[in-house]
């Protein structure tokens, strides 16, 4: 199974935004493992599938915030980029509701691999570009 | 109080859909009045700059200079002046169909009475930029001016000597005078514009300009007027002499007649009356309010969309205060909050998928929750029938819904819909509560809640936080902006989405833009081509009645076989008491630096004044003497308006505190010519002084 771990590399140096990235892995990991349980328990894991979409929500809200603050010069395709995820995440959960496949597989490693590449890619970036110190 | 309300509201409402008709809701001048009013203030100082630089001040340099600049150069002065006149006649019909709108909608009460009586001061401003330009010309009519604001302001008992013995005949004037008129000229605008921004303060995106081609057709309209009829003076000022009629601008000038009925108090207490009745109409009766919106920390973290989003600055970041390591959090001003719930339809915690913990988001309103509302979503969707159905949210302040059919649409009612979050959108189309979302607010142009309107259309069409997310289809979710009156649209709006909704495809396409807006029945009225010109026709109309009360009709201020005669004197009566030397004693009590030999006790006897014409007493007074301690001059200016032709003047004073008898007398036969205004001074030494 998939998983996601917190790296201390994963940190940007925002206390807030930190915290909600630790936050999130915590939810998708309560969530990957409610759904790893054979005849696990489904609406459980699609109430979690909806929590996990609410701090993602908010989450980005947050980034997007701070990035607008401090004028970060990609804050469009960084938003583009979660608006994106939104909206797959959205569809993963509609399609757990109608229990047409499983879908348990498809939300970790989109998430594993939004993670990873947002990380590389995005939050890194915005990283570098904050005044050092 | 509540039926004069619900009449013009009802009047306004009309009128703004025969308006959203003509030139559109987005155009339609009465929604954005005091946008309009920020415009003409510009376009009042622009000209007025313009203006200033070949304004002269000086008693004959004040109107020959004005005079040049409106015939010597009337295709750029002469213009400007014009313009300068009828966008302030403009300024102030547009405050006070404001102040009637605003008030009609009932949008002066709570949080709002800062507007309101900001907005009544302003008036108040306006009032005085105007009476002292007209009084800057020095034409008839500022002579007319003078004279009457002089006589209003020596009512009151602030100053020691009268204003209107400035204006007692043509040697007497001075030129300093008009320095300081273009002072206050000057000085009010600009205290002026400090409060206009006061005025706006507790609005967050305050709308301070006009659609450009509503302002470029308002530039054009008032030019057109200032070519057809230039603002001209009406012949010099002649202390010496009383026009039989001068023509008033009614706009400004309306209530000065009145204070020949009412007199300088009785007029004063009918400003200072009407002024008070209005600025407590806000609390006539107060407005009860819903409880403000509440944060919840536990879900809030600081991404500031609500402070973002709220029309009333009500919501402030503030520093982290629970230990989460957030930087801020969003803290509510209850006294500021309006209960519109737009800041819960930014937040991105507020949405309807949170199932695993409560839902609860970081800023709602308590009387309408978030989890009540997906309560209601759900309930309201499992009685919906209709192939197709549709979920509406119905602003309070709206037209009314009325389903085709039962069973074929659902209403759940908000405080306004940008309360809304859009991912109820999301929940209610793919979860396929219902086949179709229907968002139906209130006017337009005009938001009950100012912002609703327009964050809602943003957010759908993703462009504004909280996007609905993109794969949501636009087709099933419509927008219907109608007023209580524009109930036919509502209707016909509901109609053709559903008739929409059951083609299944996209019947009527929204206004092609940016992002991805919802549908919308084509508006109807005038296609968009003709509105432009509509526009201007309706401003032309317009023009006509400010061109003519601008300075007609006139007022007659004397007979045309009378003459005038002013009787007037500043002068301080006698000491009641003599200058004595100081007892030992007494100058013992004084402290050592004040004593002094003589004592002279400061009080003045008034002053007593009789004049007879023809033989009648027309006047017998007692003027007291001004000043605290009854220390300075008394004074007295009135004018009597008699016939021309031969008449006996006779005129007595006592300054001396005796019972009877005159200190001073004087009389004479004199001729006077119509209009003619006679002058008996009085002056120490010389006595009286007739001609």
């Amino acid at each position: 199974m998939t998983t996601i771990e917190w790296r201390p590399e994963f940190a940007i140096g925002i206390a807030g935004i930190d915290h909600e990235h630790q936050e999130l892995i915590g939810w998708i990991g309560q969530t990957l493992a409610a759904s790893a349980g054979a005849g696990g328990d489904r609406e459980a894991v699609a109430d979690l599938l909806g929590e996990v979409f609410a701090k993602v929500s908010a989450h980005f809200a947050l980034e997007e915030r701070v990035m607008k603050d401090r004028r970060y010069d990609q804050l469009r395709e960084h938003k583009q980029d979660h608006e994106l995820l939104l909206d797959d995440i959205r569809d993963i959960m509609d399609d757990y509701e109608a229990g047409s496949d499983p879908v348990e597989e498809r939300f970790a490693s989109r998430l594993s691999e939004w993670f990873g590449a947002h990380f590389r890619t995005h939050d890194a970036r915005f990283h570098r570009s904050l005044p050092a110190g | 109080m509540n039926v004069l309300k619900r009449l013009l509201r009802a009047i306004f409402e009309r009128l703004e859909s025969g308006l959203d008709a003509a030139c559109g809701p987005r155009f339609n001048p009465l929604v954005q009045l005091g946008a309009i009013g920020w415009f003409l203030f510009w376009l009042i100082a622009a000209s007025g700059i313009y203006v200033y630089i070949f304004f002269d001040t000086g008693v004959e340099q004040a109107y020959t200079s004005v005079e040049a600049l409106t015939h010597d150069q009337w295709w750029a002065g002469g213009i400007m002046r014009s313009l300068h006149r009828y966008a302030s006649d403009g300024l102030v019909v547009v405050a006070f169909v404001h102040m009637l709108r605003e008030f009609a909608m009932d949008r002066m009460r709570g949080v709002r009475w800062f507007a309101w009586v900001t907005g009544l001061l302003l008036i108040g401003f306006i009032y005085v930029c105007g009476i002292t330009g007209y009084w800057m010309v020095w034409d008839q009519l500022a002579q007319y001016v003078a004279l009457t604001t002089s006589r209003w302001l020596d009512a009151l008992p602030i100053f020691s000597e009268s204003i209107s013995r400035n204006f007692v005949n043509n040697a007497g004037l001075s030129g300093r005078f008009f320095t300081l008129m273009a002072y206050i000229h000057i000085a009010a605008p600009l205290l002026m514009l400090a409060l206009m921004w006061v005025h706006i303060q507790r609005y967050s995106h305050a709308r301070v300009n006009p659609a450009r081609n509503l302002a470029i057709a308002i530039v054009m309209a008032l030019g057109a007027l200032s070519l057809v009829k230039p603002a001209l003076s009406q012949g010099a000022a002649n202390l010496d002499a009383l026009a039989a009629s001068v023509g008033l601008d009614w706009f400004y000038l309306a209530f000065y007649p009145l204070i020949d009925t009412l007199g300088a108090g009785g007029l004063w207490a009918l400003a200072l009356g009407v002024l008070a009745v209005l600025a407590i109409l806000p609390w006539v009766p107060p407005l009860r309010r819903p409880s403000p919106a509440v944060v919840s920390l536990d879900n809030c973290n600081g991404c500031s969309r609500c402070f973002d989003d709220c029309p009333y600055s009500a919501i402030t970041m503030q520093p982290r205060s629970d230990g989460l390591p957030f930087a801020q959090e969003a803290v509510v001003d209850p006294d500021l909050c309006v209960s519109c719930g737009i800041c819960a339809g930014a937040c991105p915690t507020a949405t309807p998928f949170r199932r695993a913990t409560a839902l609860v988001p970081g800023i709602e309103l308590p009387q309408h929750g978030i989890a009540a509302l997906r309560e209601k979503v759900q309930a309201a969707c499992q009685g919906l029938a209709g192939k197709p159905g549709v979920l509406v949210f119905r602003c309070e302040h709206g037209a009314a819904v009325r389903p085709p059919a039962a069973g074929a649409a659902a209403v759940i009612d908000v405080p306004c819909t940008g309360m809304l979050p859009p991912s109820f959108l999301d929940l209610v189309i793919t979860r396929k509560l219902a086949d179709g979302v229907m968002l139906a607010g209130c006017h337009e142009g005009s938001c009950y809640q100012r912002l609703g309107i327009d964050w809602t259309e943003q957010r759908v069409a993703a462009l504004r936080d909280p996007y609905l997310r993109d794969r949501v289809p636009r087709e099933r979710i419509a927008v219907s902006w109608a007023n209580p009156v524009q109930q036919a649209a509502r209707t016909a709006a509901l109609d053709g989405f559903i008739a929409a909704l059951a083609e299944g495809g996209r019947a009527a396409a929204a206004p092609a833009g940016a992002g991805k807006p919802a549908w919308r029945l084509p508006g109807r009225g005038l296609p968009a081509g003709l509105r432009q010109g509509v526009q201007l026709l309706l401003l032309a109309g317009a023009m006509w009645p400010l061109g003519y009360l601008s300075a007609t009709p006139a007022v007659r201020l004397r007979g045309e076989h009378e003459a005038v005669v002013t009787l007037t004197f500043s002068h301080a009566g006698r000491h009641q008491q003599e200058c004595r030397k100081l007892s030992p004693e007494e100058l013992a009590r004084l402290p050592p630096n004040m004593r002094r030999s003589t004592g002279c006790p400061r009080a003045r006897w008034p002053v007593y004044v009789e004049l007879d014409l023809n033989g009648h007493t027309v006047f017998a007074g007692t003027e007291q003497p001004a000043g605290l301690w009854d220390d300075g001059p008394s004074s007295l200016f009135e004018r009597f308006r008699v016939p021309a032709g031969a008449q006996q003047v006779a005129v007595r004073l006592r300054d001396s505190g005796r019972e009877s008898g005159f200190d001073f007398t004087a009389a004479a036969d004199v001729d006077l010519r119509p209009g003619q205004n006679f002058v008996i001074d009085f002056r120490q030494p010389g006595g009286f002084m007739l001609k």
